[in-house]
């Protein structure tokens, strides 16, 4: 008896070091960022909404916030389709090649961040594409694919091979199957997808990092330039309307597609 | 319901009833492997076909070749005189219902019932009415709106037949749609696709490994295994004629004596040698291949066999021995005996018994005879 008491505490212990060890970060810039102060600190120093006044009213944070948003947009529209076709493909058929062209899509995880980022740096300077906003959305894109492929993958592989026999069998030729039945049934894992590559390119640092320039900053790298000066509480404020936004998207999630699909699929 | 000489009439074409289906010289061949071999049949128009076999016997297979998915390795699938072999699944009128129904679920009963339809390019105004005509024919008048998972399974089995007959194929096929469900369920269902099919007069294939199903719902029945046909005759024939041992053991419960053909004698019956006995049946189909000397076995039905306490209330029957109760197991409508017989070399034999007078059981130890005729044993060669 006592002894389950014991194990009890013991994993309450350690299930309460962990929440706070996760939460900590998010915790402490949402508390600095209300400090009515003019340095960042935590526990804030006072309560005020001063810095998000500021970060509304600062012409190229705004623009920089903007820009992320558009990279992000570019991103997902051109990861929807290709996304979803590859994950369909490599889920239902059995494609030549299959396991090689799995591993292919999943490379990008493997080669360090800096390493695809100077590689596309160099392809896309070569091609004189560098200065403009689509050339990062594309670069978002080709990063984080493989978390698009997963989510449409985990979708299809779910999905009854009967399902589209049966429609043919009724009467639909293949691109009616594919419109009335295949897509509808990998539509939650389009959604995750989506909403997956939209945060992910919307954050997305390193990368942006060495395809901008002055003219295009995206909202991270304005970040990341600002501290290089001087730290104070406007980031933590600017943080906090990205983790807003990241909070949004999965809000948006759970009331499309369940929350419980997208944390059970593999 | 054409008897078999109307078939045959049918198949030169000159009987009332066309030949719907006609499966010539088919096989399939997966890795070397015949999934299918040399499969040739036909169904007269209205017919109700079941396939029987044990998993594996290529009977999906079959069914599935000619529905479109898949193209045979050789041979001819001929639709209403059409060769089908270049036709795509979705130019073939045939309606499928699938094992796991595959019923679209993002779609309401109604939807998916309508989906057919619309693919078909049916006028619009006319479709509504249609599936409502259709919903009402398998009982679901009412529960169009209802998305497919908020329908019981009997209930998506019922959308799922609508579906597959709404746009009025010129052939239903059942590819094991029942055999997820409970048996009260199963068998109620087996009643309704009998009762559809009677009532719309449309032909059908029906796959099942059910032979209690087989038996039920249809015309006539091919029994295949290993990728051959074995059997296609009517259900009674079926059972009552089985064309060679497996289709004796598939269907039904059946008790095999080997032995060593002894002597033919007239009207078919066959004397052999079962360890020192001579045991007398008559002779299955291929008579003539069960020469002098050979190896033959006899099928014998458990329901055949007659048991009683006494020798005396056996009498009038040819062969009579006895045998000890091993064990009895009640199945509520009848006891089912394991009975070893030493005159038989100790054979063990299952028996049936509906005693419904007595409802006498015999325990296991008690010495109990066995009785059946001439007729009830059908000897093959094997």
């Amino acid at each position: 008896m006592s002894g389950n008491r014991g194990k009890t505490i013991v994993l309450w212990i350690f299930v309460i070091f962990g929440l706070v060890m996760l939460s900590a970060p998010t915790l402490v810039v949402l508390g600095a960022s209300f400090t009515s102060g003019n340095i960042i600190t935590f526990p804030p120093d006072g309560f005020s909404l001063k810095w998000y006044a500021k970060i509304a009213g600062a012409s190229d944070l705004r623009g920089a916030f903007l820009r992320s948003l558009v990279v992000a947009s570019i991103c997902t529209v051109i990861a929807v389709p290709a996304g979803t076709l590859a994950g369909i493909a490599l889920s239902k058929y059995a494609v030549r090649m299959e396991k090689t062209i799995q591993v292919y899509l999943l490379l990008p995880f493997t080669i360090p961040l800096i390493g695809s980022g100077i590689g596309l740096m160099l392809v896309l300077g070569n091609a004189g594409m560098l200065g403009q906003l689509w050339p990062v959305g594309l670069a978002c894109c080709v990063i984080n694919l493989p978390f698009m492929i997963w989510a449409v993958t985990a979708s299809a592989s779910g999905l009854d091979p009967d399902l589209e026999l049966a429609a043919a069998n009724l009467g639909a030729p293949p691109l009616q199957t594919f419109l009335h039945v295949t897509l509808p049934a990998v539509t939650p894992g389009i959604i995750t997808g989506a909403l997956l590559m939209f945060i992910l390119a919307l954050n997305e640092f390193l990368v942006s990092l060495l395809l901008v320039d002055a003219r295009i900053v995206t909202l991270p790298v304005q970040i990341y330039n600002s501290i290089r000066s001087i730290i104070t509480p406007d980031l933590a404020a600017i943080s906090v309307v990205f983790i807003a936004c990241a909070a949004a998207a999965i809000f948006l999630l759970d009331r499309l597609v369940g929350l419980d699909i997208f944390l059970k699929s593999k | 319901m054409p008897d078999a000489a109307n078939a045959a009439t049918a198949r030169d074409g000159r009987g009332e009833a066309p030949i719907a289906v006609s499966v010539r010289h088919v096989n399939m061949v997966y890795n070397g492997q015949h999934a299918v071999k040399d499969a040739s049949f036909d169904l007269p128009k209205g017919n109700f076909l079941t396939i029987l076999g044990p998993s594996g016997s290529g009977k999906t297979t079959l069914l599935r070749m000619i529905a479109g998915f898949g193209a045979p390795t050789s041979g001819n699938i001929v639709i209403n005189g059409r060769a089908v072999g270049a036709v795509p699944p979705h130019r073939r009128s045939i309606g499928m219902v699938f094992q796991k129904l595959a019923l679209f679920p993002h779609m309401t009963a109604a939807e998916n019932v309508a989906f057919p339809l619309k693919m078909r390019r049916r006028d619009a105004r006319t479709i509504p009415d249609k599936v409502e005509r259709y919903l009402n024919l398998v009982r679901l008048g009412g529960l169009g709106d209802r998305r497919i998972h908020q329908l019981s399974g009997g209930q998506q089995q019922r959308v799922a037949i609508a579906r597959a007959l709404v746009f009025e194929p010129d052939l239903l096929l059942l590819d094991e749609p029942l055999a997820a469900l409970d048996r009260k369920l199963r068998e109620e269902m087996q009643l309704e696709f009998r009762r559809i099919q009677r009532e719309l007069g449309v032909t059908t294939i029906n796959v099942t490994h059910d032979q209690r199903e087989a038996l039920v719902v249809s015309d006539e029945i091919i029994v295949m295994d290993k990728g051959e046909i074995q059997q296609k005759a009517q259900p009674t024939e079926t059972y009552r004629q089985p064309n060679n041992p497996f289709v004796a053991n598939f269907i039904g419960v059946t008790n095999f004596l080997q032995g060593k053909a002894l002597s033919f004698e007239a009207e078919g019956e066959v004397r052999f040698l079962h360890g020192d006995v001579v045991l007398r049946g008559r002779a299955g189909s291929a008579a003539a291949s069960l020469g002098n000397g050979r190896e033959v076995r006899g099928a014998l039905r458990a329901e055949q066999i007659r048991i009683a306490a006494e020798e005396a209330a056996l009498t009038g029957l040819d062969t009579v021995v006895s045998g000890e109760v091993e064990d009895a197991i009640f199945e509520g409508e009848r006891v089912v005996y394991e009975i070893s017989v030493p005159a038989l070399d100790g054979a063990i034999l299952r028996v049936f018994d509906h005693d419904v007078v007595g409802h006498t059981q015999f325990e296991a130890g008690r010495r109990v005879f066995l009785g059946w005729t001439v007729k009830d044993v059908l000897v093959f060669a094997g």
